[in-house]
């Protein structure tokens, strides 16, 4: 279909208003933080999309998405384009961007039966707002927690700070509303817990746009006690002992909200006014009067027990204040990208990876040891080290951080540095076992290896795609490899 | 016209790492960065080179063959060679005989210009371009501005340089050293996606001591009348910070501090 | 008694005069007779303080040729036998420095700021890496001891009543200029906080009363720069924000007034030779970083600090 037809035809399913074609906003939507930095340079390889679409209602959502699937127009989903690996890029030349944006209502605060409801554009802060107010949280404190909205935290898997207490957004989700691209709406009700056959919410949760469009969430909320929080924090001689730590604590059945364990690399960027050149580990308990004191114990037990490595505990409440700012807000993306544009350089890229226990320092030595010897820039790594942020009984999981002085075009910076280095920790990961993609979804730029982070299961992720986007129009070129794509991959 | 570009490797002031217990800067697995100043001197003669044809770029670098990297780049940037004067018997030389080496190096060479930096964030002493000037016995001008490129091409430029308070111009003879100051209008092209693999290891010679044939009592440690006796080192902050209350003996110890660093006049 | 020449920079008579103190501290007051060596016309101020003077070729310009000031030095320490050579580390007095120090054969400690003595060795100390090191330097090469002396380190406030000899110096002819001294122009306003000297920087805690910085700014003679957050409020432009989001700066002096010192604002100040911060927090992370932290609220330091500089002035 002609580009003028196309448009006209949304134009009989949606108003003027909810119909973007600004060309500095398509510009934006072509690509998200992944290439961040040629986005900021003015220099991004990707066609744009032809508008971003704000649909008012399910309705709407349902008669887009079956105009495109008849059409065979390419469809991104969107909400607080926040998104790290390319989910957000548009690799096709026709293609409309839906976001959100007015679907905004917070439905539904059930204090009885701790749950919320919520359309796909809530933003989380909103909502964990509101809960404040009557004495609830969300649980649920990822980074981008000021910008990200419920659509795509859901549709990413997305995980917050204390989710060794609260577990990820998958543990927290009791039902939703989805549509898929022949324009069914499938409605799974919010219960306790079933057994109706397969859990269904896996298959919308961590689609990342690939099989259909959340529309609606409905997510558990807890009680809050923020005053009740205590925080820990150690300097240790390396990351094992932090790991052993983390291990120590989680096995022995506490449960606090964070627990992390940061390189001496990655220590620098955040607590340069306290960590001496050494590792750091910390902890916060939150919750109960009661649980806070048992997992404060059990924390300091762990401690104990591994004392020969810690070299000196930290005042509380330096890793107190340091807590309070560690969020983004859209003032810091914002500010990233004009410091962008002024300085040749941006604030890192990262990878996160998962293993059990055994493996991941393992991995982390191997990933590193692989990078120093390999890398044919390894001589504008102007940092390179990870920390460890979401533990559970069995295992953790590695951020590896990494930033580079960029002497390079700003076109190229992707090729010539961050995806030489993902791809060696990825291939590091998955040659232990591990999983390549813990928290960040694998979006456009992990998809290369899609088939072997799912080994044989693979066969049930294509099934699925077959099944629900038989003609390819969600979210072209994410989780699934595409060749038309790879030109803008590397 | 053919142009020498002093480049030095410094470590980054960021990544600056101590060994307390060996009482040595650590310079394995730190990063190093080119001296910015060195880059700008560099990147005005890169700009001269682009905008006409017959001007030849040579960086010349005193150190270990960990800079090779570095050195590549530059050549992949669109220096024409490169040469790193490297020897396990200079390593530990202080700025004295840095220049007698370097100098040795120049006086087979010809050129009609030496760029360089005033200053390096490391050491920042400023000696070696002016001790270079004196062995090779030429003018040097430190703290430029700016020049008048024009000038570069016949027997004198001009150069504004920035003094005390206020910015001097003079005109320097060929051949000389032109030091720059640290600007940031000027930066180095990239180098382009298809050059980054390119093999330029024929345009970066490796001048050992065995083409410029010190006695060992010359060069190192062993040959630099200067020696270090004593080093105290902060890298991750300052361990000496004073905290003062905002009352008459605090503001007078601000101003003490003002004082002495110059920033007030007694 | 020990030797000691002091080059006089025209451009920096002041402080020429105060490596009489550094004199001292290397000798012992009294210790050692001092030598000026001026190019041009002797100034006034240097009468009474030194015991001997000499000045050189008044048509050659006003030492900007290092080159001929090295052969003069040269010259002189062969008649003379200097202990040791004193230099101011200006601009000039930079460049003289170390050519005077090949022509002596002798090694060079750039920008001294203080004197030590250790097992009978003269201990140079001077500051690298931004502040970060302290290293002290000693000379094995025999005499002349030879440095160049960070200004408004030392201060002389010995007697001025001396009894000033000047010594005629008329050396055969040097080597040909090669450097010509066309004019001066005054300095510009720095319009660009990357090029300022002394930096004074607002941080959330002065927003609501940023205008304040301008008046400390000015009697300091630096230029006003901001935090993100300041920025971000409207309080101040965005070209004089400092950062990794706004420009790397590498003034003399920093003075953080109300910046907390996040890792992002941090990154912009890692070349800032000296630091004061200004924050009732002590434990900020800026505080790490400083010299000095004033533990008070910005807009009680402000006006003290201004008084205090404007009184010394006329003093």
């Amino acid at each position: 279909m002609e580009n003028d037809k196309l448009m006209k035809n949304i134009s009989t399913i949606l108003t003027d208003d909810q119909i973007n074609t600004d060309p500095e906003e398509l510009y934006d939507a072509a690509a998200d933080r992944y290439k961040k930095y040629a986005k900021a340079r003015k220099v991004l390889d990707v066609p744009v999309p032809l508008a971003i679409v704000y649909p008012k209602s399910t309705e709407e959502v349902a008669r887009l998405l079956a105009f495109c699937n008849e059409n065979q127009i390419n469809v991104i989903p969107r909400s607080g384009k926040t998104a790290t690996e390319g989910g957000l890029e548009n690799w096709k030349e026709q293609t409309i961007v839906i976001d959100a944006l007015h679907l905004d209502k917070i439905i539904k605060i059930d204090e009885y039966n701790m749950q919320a409801t919520v359309q796909a554009g809530v933003a989380l802060q909103t909502l964990e707002d509101e809960l404040n107010k009557v004495g609830l949280t969300t649980g649920h404190s990822p980074q981008s927690k000021p910008v990200a909205k419920y659509g795509g935290l859901v549709a990413t898997r997305s995980i917050g700070q204390f989710s060794t207490l609260y577990g990820g957004i998958e543990d927290m989700v009791a039902g939703l509303e989805c549509v898929f691209p022949d324009g069914h709406v499938s409605r799974i009700k919010n219960v306790s817990r079933r057994a109706g056959g397969p859990d269904i919410r896996h298959i919308a949760i961590g689609n990342e746009g690939t099989l259909c469009y959340i529309t609606e969430v409905t997510v558990k909320v807890y009680r809050y006690f923020p005053d009740n929080n205590k925080f820990y924090g150690y300097l240790t001689e390396d990351i094992e002992t932090g790991l052993k730590v983390l291990r120590e604590v989680m096995v022995n059945g506490y449960r606090p909200s964070v627990a992390r364990v940061y390189s001496e690399e990655d220590a620098r960027q955040h607590f340069f006014h306290f960590y001496k050149g050494k590792c750091v580990l910390l902890f916060m308990a939150e919750g109960n009067k009661g649980i806070v004191e048992a997992t404060s114990r059990g924390i300091e037990e762990a401690v104990d027990k591994f004392n020969e490595g810690i070299i000196e505990e930290v005042p509380s409440e330096l890793i107190e204040n340091w807590f309070v700012n560690l969020n983004w807000s859209q003032q810091d993306i914002d500010d990233e990208f004009e410091g962008m544009i002024e300085n040749d350089s941006h604030d890192g890229f990262t990878t996160e990876i998962s293993a059990d226990w055994e493996t991941i320092p393992k991995i982390y030595h191997n990933a590193i040891e692989r990078i120093r010897k390999e890398y044919n820039r390894v001589h504008d790594l102007t940092m390179l080290g990870g920390h460890s942020s979401h533990s559970y009984i069995n295992g953790t999981n590695m951020y590896f951080v990494y930033n580079y002085s960029i002497n390079c075009a700003p076109e190229d910076e992707m090729r010539v540095y961050h995806h030489p280095l993902q791809k060696i920790i990825v291939e590091e990961t998955l040659k232990l076992g591990g999983s390549m993609c813990h928290h960040h979804g694998i979006g456009k730029f992990r998809n290369e290896w899609s088939k072997d982070e799912h080994g044989t299961a693979f066969y049930m992720l294509e099934k699925l795609k077959k099944a629900f986007d038989p003609n390819g129009i969600m979210n072209f070129g994410t989780i699934y490899y595409q060749e038309e794509g790879a030109k803008y991959q590397k | 016209m053919k142009i020498i570009c002093f480049v030095k490797l410094v470590p980054d002031v960021e990544n600056f790492k101590y060994d307390y217990e060996r009482n040595v800067l650590v310079r394995e697995n730190v990063h190093q960065i080119l001296n910015p100043e060195d880059c700008s001197a560099l990147s005005v003669a890169l700009k001269l080179k682009q905008e006409n044809i017959d001007v030849q770029v040579e960086t010349l670098t005193m150190g270990p063959e960990g800079c090779r990297p570095h050195l590549e780049d530059l050549i992949k940037r669109g220096v024409d060679r490169s040469i790193l004067i490297s020897d396990k018997s200079y390593v530990g030389s202080d700025t004295y005989v840095t220049s007698r080496i370097i100098s040795r190096y120049l006086e087979r060479e010809a050129f009609d210009w030496i760029f360089s930096g005033t200053h390096s964030i490391d050491g920042g002493t400023a000696h070696v371009p002016s001790q270079v000037a004196e062995c090779l016995n030429i003018p040097q001008m430190g703290n430029i501005l700016r020049i008048n490129q024009a000038g570069l091409f016949s027997d004198r430029v001009r150069t504004e340089v920035d003094s005390e308070d206020a910015v001097l111009q003079f005109e320097i003879e060929r051949p000389a050293i032109l030091s720059f100051q640290y600007s940031t209008k000027i930066k180095l092209p990239y180098i382009k996606y298809e050059d980054l693999e390119r093999d330029v290891s024929g345009q970066l010679e490796i001048v050992s001591n065995s083409r410029l044939r010190f006695c060992d009592t010359e060069t190192g440690i062993a040959g630099s009348p200067t020696k270090v006796s004593q080093v105290e080192v902060d890298s991750f902050g300052r361990k000496d910070t004073r905290f003062l209350k905002c009352d008459d003996e605090g503001i007078e110890e601000v101003y003490q501090f003002l004082k002495q660093r110059g920033i007030v006049c007694s | 008694m020990k030797k000691v020449l002091i080059y006089i920079d025209p451009q920096a008579v002041k402080d020429s005069i105060d490596l009489l103190e550094a004199a001292e501290q290397i000798y012992g007051a009294g210790e050692s007779l001092s030598y000026g060596i001026v190019p041009g016309t002797p100034p006034a101020d240097v009468f009474g303080v030194f015991d001997k003077l000499i000045s050189v070729s008044p048509d050659r310009a006003e030492g900007f040729d290092a080159a001929y000031i090295a052969d003069s030095i040269e010259k002189l320490h062969r008649d003379f036998q200097f202990d040791a050579v004193l230099i101011p580390a200006t601009v000039f007095g930079r460049m003289i420095a170390p050519r005077a120090a090949m022509r002596l054969q002798t090694g060079l400690v750039a920008d001294v700021t203080e004197i030590r003595h250790h097992d009978e060795e003269i201990v140079m100390v001077r500051p690298a890496f931004s502040g970060r090191m302290l290293a002290g330097i000693v000379n094995r090469g025999g005499a002349p001891v030879m440095m160049s002396v960070r200004q408004n380190i030392f201060s002389y406030a010995g007697p001025r009543t001396k009894k000033t000899e000047e010594i005629n110096f008329n050396p055969e002819p040097f080597r040909k200029p090669g450097i010509r001294y066309i004019s001066s122009q005054p300095k510009p306003q720095d319009e660009d906080i990357r090029e300022s000297n002394v930096l004074v920087s607002g941080g959330d805690g002065v927003t609501r009363y940023f205008d304040q910085l301008n008046e400390l700014a000015e009697v300091l003679n630096g230029s006003v720069s901001a935090s993100r957050k300041v920025v971000d409020r409207g309080a101040a432009p965005r070209h004089i924000q400092v950062g990794q989001s706004g420009k790397i700066v590498n003034p003399s002096l920093y003075i953080a007034l109300g910046i907390s010192g996040s890792i992002q604002h941090v990154v912009g100040i890692k070349n800032a030779e000296n630091i004061i911060a200004v924050n009732p927090d002590r434990q900020a992370p800026i505080c790490s970083l400083s010299n000095i932290v004033v533990e008070a609220d910005a807009r009680e330091f402000i006006p003290r600090i201004i008084k205090r500089i404007r009184k010394g002035e006329y003093k």
